[in-house]
């Protein structure tokens, strides 16, 4: 297995160039567009082995190596912690804090302040308790993407996975019913209002269809069901949620007209005719999605069947279960891997991984950057 | 425009900035992540460095998205103005990128641009220095401006008078009208029990009336390439009301001029903009009866109410004393007292609970029955006018042709 990575750079957390390492911090290549392979020895540290976990945040990235010695490493900002922390078992980060999953016990680190030691800690005991962790969610509660950083949270929920947004978390149970609590104001909790909740209140519109995992990017919410299905909800201001924003559409309306007013004067004839073409356009267009309160059903390809998704800040990646990547919303940073700096408000197939004869097995988003990791086709059918 | 010309607006811009790196202040509370003040530093770092042009604005553009996204997290009343100061700090990035290297005319109105963004979105940094530089951009391309207008000056369009229906006054509704009252006389007679009124010659010495007269003309040279907020749709409480950003000269041409034919009203409304070009602000005065108040001059909220005829603000009622002065065109308005509130049938909702839910001139009087028969006082205001509203009085605004207003909020 193979990990890929696109998108935001900025801070060498996708890929640092050789002569970087020497001249001035700011000079790695701030938009990855094209899939990049990590390399271990990139991360500037002793950790060997397989990546089998990645997570990601705006400035930094942990790689879980699991197998042999299990050990996290971290590129990006956060390197000047650690660059390696061994026996970790899972990772979490987020730019406030770095968490960290060892068999006895979980600590967070303060990326505020560089201090030796971890802001908080909490004792594991037993076996069953270190089978709870799958971070953020931690034995009783979960770790918080701001302090205080840990909530507790009812056992009756019987949490199976949790992710968080900006300003709300959506968490799924073991019985494949999903709950969703926080901001409301861009319909991200799929009550069908913008209202805030306090506490975890069952998204109804999903009851008798258990889902088998869900995600979360800054405004909006993703789950797949046992089915394969892609739901989505939230907010759509760059078509993160694959429905038609017009936000996006605008943009790309003005880039569009600059250029063409670029191209010369002589050209302002064609330009405006280009653009009523656009409203004639856009008059037609049915609907666009700005909020979506319900989740909504999105196909993201003819009969395909979803695996796995993740979400960036404002955009979204999943893969079907033939091994293809799709992604779409914003995309001005390479993140969605196109090999252009165009958003998109429809789920594309990153044709890279086609060309290279490989078949996606996992994605996972930063804020701003996307990591799959893929098989070569041969290999998957031995 | 020469290139020597744009020599000058750089050497100009960084004469204001800090000499040097170390005295570039970049201070913020830990609200602001170490690894989003590391990319300020980096941008502040190359401000100072020549190196390649591309990478100065790459750098600011990450600070204005990253920052625009926690602008999003919360309710707007809760971000914190650190990120509101780190978003201005990512418009300075950008401003002087785009005007450092021998930059076009459209770089100089994308900076101008760049600058109300923080205006309007960011917190104030080093001593205001957005408002600072939209300064000299303007000095810049109104000299520029000026030397077209001359060739042009005989084309120059008057916007034809509509045709104007004014409604008729019945005179035992209609507001009171004084010419200069003697403050006493004010205070007494119409701010201590809270009654309308109209003040007749008390700001006909404003610039607005003699010096520099309103027109498109001059609104677009004084503030034409400035990104204002404009709402979209005829009412407030509609559905498909929004709000959008728009230059001036944008709004002038879609929504006063209707250049696009566009059906839907544009109304530049409630906007603080004579904070955000302050050579308006020398065209108008405070009105000397806000002295009656306790606050002093800072504590009075101008706004400025600039449309087309048509616009309507809904029925509602606003926490401070309000002085409503008509500088162009003419409004028609209604008031009703706020001890007839509960037959003025406000919204429910927290968010619009001071608006009534009544469509004024088109009651629906199956569902608000009880709102024919509240009394109610009228008048069509004129330039030169003040419409005094008392505070909590409810208000109801349309206009009746091309028209600019100016409100005082005091207490």
């Amino acid at each position: 297995m193979r990990w890929f990575g696109f998108g935001f750079n900025a801070f060498g957390q996708i890929c640092v160039q050789e002569e970087a390492e020497s001249s001035s911090n700011a000079a790695n290549e701030v938009k990855v567009i094209s899939p990049t392979e990590l390399s271990s020895h990139g991360d500037r540290s002793g950790c060997r082995g397989r990546i089998c976990r990645i997570r990601a945040s705006w400035s930094s990235r942990a790689c879980l190596h699991l197998d042999e010695e299990s050990c996290a490493c971290l590129a990006g900002f956060a390197t000047f912690i650690s660059s390696e922390f061994r026996g970790c078992k899972d990772a979490f980060i987020t730019e406030s804090f770095l968490t960290l999953a060892f068999p006895d016990r979980v600590e967070s680190w303060d990326l505020q302040k560089k201090e030796k030691t971890p802001s908080w800690t909490m004792e594991i005991k037993t076996q069953s308790e270190s089978s709870d962790v799958n971070l953020p969610l931690v034995p009783g509660g979960y770790v918080a993407l701001k302090p205080p950083i840990y909530h507790s949270l009812s056992p009756r929920l019987k949490a199976k996975s949790l992710a968080l947004g900006a300003e709300h978390s959506i968490l799924l149970t073991a019985t494949g019913v999903v709950f969703t609590w926080g901001m409301g104001s861009h319909g991200q909790l799929g009550h069908g209002d913008l209202t805030s909740e306090e506490e975890p209140r069952a998204v109804e519109a999903l009851w008798g269809m258990p889902m088998s995992s869900v995600a979360s990017g800054g405004w909006h919410s993703v789950c797949i069901s046992d089915g394969g299905d892609l739901y989505v909800w939230g907010w759509n201001e760059r078509g993160q949620l694959g429905l038609p924003s017009r936000g996006l559409r605008k943009t790309a309306q003005q880039q569009q007209q600059n250029s063409s007013q670029q191209a010369g004067a002589s050209c302002q004839e064609a330009s405006t005719s280009s653009c009523e073409g656009l409203q004639e356009e856009q008059k037609h267009e049915e609907v666009f999605i700005s909020i979506q309160a319900f989740p909504a059903l999105l196909d993201v390809a003819p009969s395909c069947e979803i695996q796995t998704v993740s979400c960036g800040s404002r955009h979204t990646a999943a893969v079907t279960t033939v091994g293809d990547l799709y992604t779409w919303g914003w995309g001005d940073y390479g993140q969605l891997g196109h090999q252009t700096l165009a958003s998109l408000d429809e789920p594309q197939r990153v044709e890279f991984f086609k060309t290279e004869q490989m078949r996606v097995v996992d994605v996972v988003c930063g804020t701003w950057n996307t990591f799959a990791a893929a098989v070569k086709e041969e290999v998957a059918c031995t | 425009m020469t290139l020597s010309a744009m020599a000058s607006l750089w050497s100009k811009i960084s004469a204001i900035l800090p000499p040097n790196e170390d005295q570039f202040p970049l201070q913020f509370s830990d609200k602001v992540e170490s690894s989003v003040v590391e990319m300020l530093k980096w941008s502040r770092q190359q401000l100072y460095h020549d190196t390649v042009s591309t990478s100065h604005m790459l750098l600011a553009q990450i600070i204005l998205d990253i920052s625009w996204e926690r602008l999003n997290t919360g309710t707007w009343r809760h971000v914190d103005k650190e990120w509101r100061r780190v978003y201005s700090y990512g418009c300075l990035f950008k401003v002087a990128s785009l005007c450092r290297n021998s930059p076009t005319e459209d770089d100089i109105l994308e900076a101008v641009r760049t600058c109300d963004m923080g205006l309007l979105m960011g917190a104030a940094i080093m001593d205001n220095i957005l408002q600072r530089i939209v300064r000299i951009l303007q000095n810049k391309i109104r000299k520029a401006a000026k030397e077209e207008a001359e060739d042009d000056h005989a084309k120059v369009k008057r916007i034809k008078p509509e045709s104007r229906l004014f409604p008729v006054i019945k005179e035992e509704l209609a507001v009171p009208r004084l010419k200069c009252p003697s403050l006493e006389n004010f205070n007494r007679n119409y701010l201590l029990p809270l009654k309308p009124v109209i003040l007749e010659g008390v700001i006909d010495h404003w610039p607005a009336f003699n010096k520099h007269f309103w027109s498109i003309e001059y609104l677009r040279s004084l503030a034409g390439c400035r990104t204002v907020p404009v709402e979209v749709g005829s009412r407030y409480t509609d559905e498909d009301w929004s709000q959008t950003l728009l230059t001036v000269n944008e709004f002038i041409d879609r929504y006063i001029l209707n250049r696009d034919g566009v059906k839907t009203v544009g109304y530049l409304a409630q906007h603080q903009l004579f904070d955000q070009i302050p050579e308006l602000k020398e065209d108008i005065c405070f009105p000397d009866y806000c002295c009656l108040g306790d606050g002093d001059e800072d504590n009075i909220t101008v706004n400025a109410w600039f449309g087309p005829g048509g616009t309507v603000s809904p029925l509602h009622h606003d926490p401070q004393q309000n002085f409503l002065a008509q500088v162009v065109g003419s409004k028609y308005i209604r008031l009703y007292s706020p001890e007839d509130t509960d037959k003025l049938y406000p919204h429910q909702s927290q968010l619009l609970h001071n608006t009534s839910q009544v469509e004024v001139e088109n009651p629906d009087t199956e569902r608000f029955p009880l709102f024919a028969e509240v009394p109610y006082l009228e008048c069509v205001l004129h330039p030169g006018d003040v419409l005094f509203i008392p505070v909590r009085h409810w208000h109801y605004v349309r206009s009746l042709e091309l028209s600019f207003s100016v409100s005082f909020w005091w207490s």
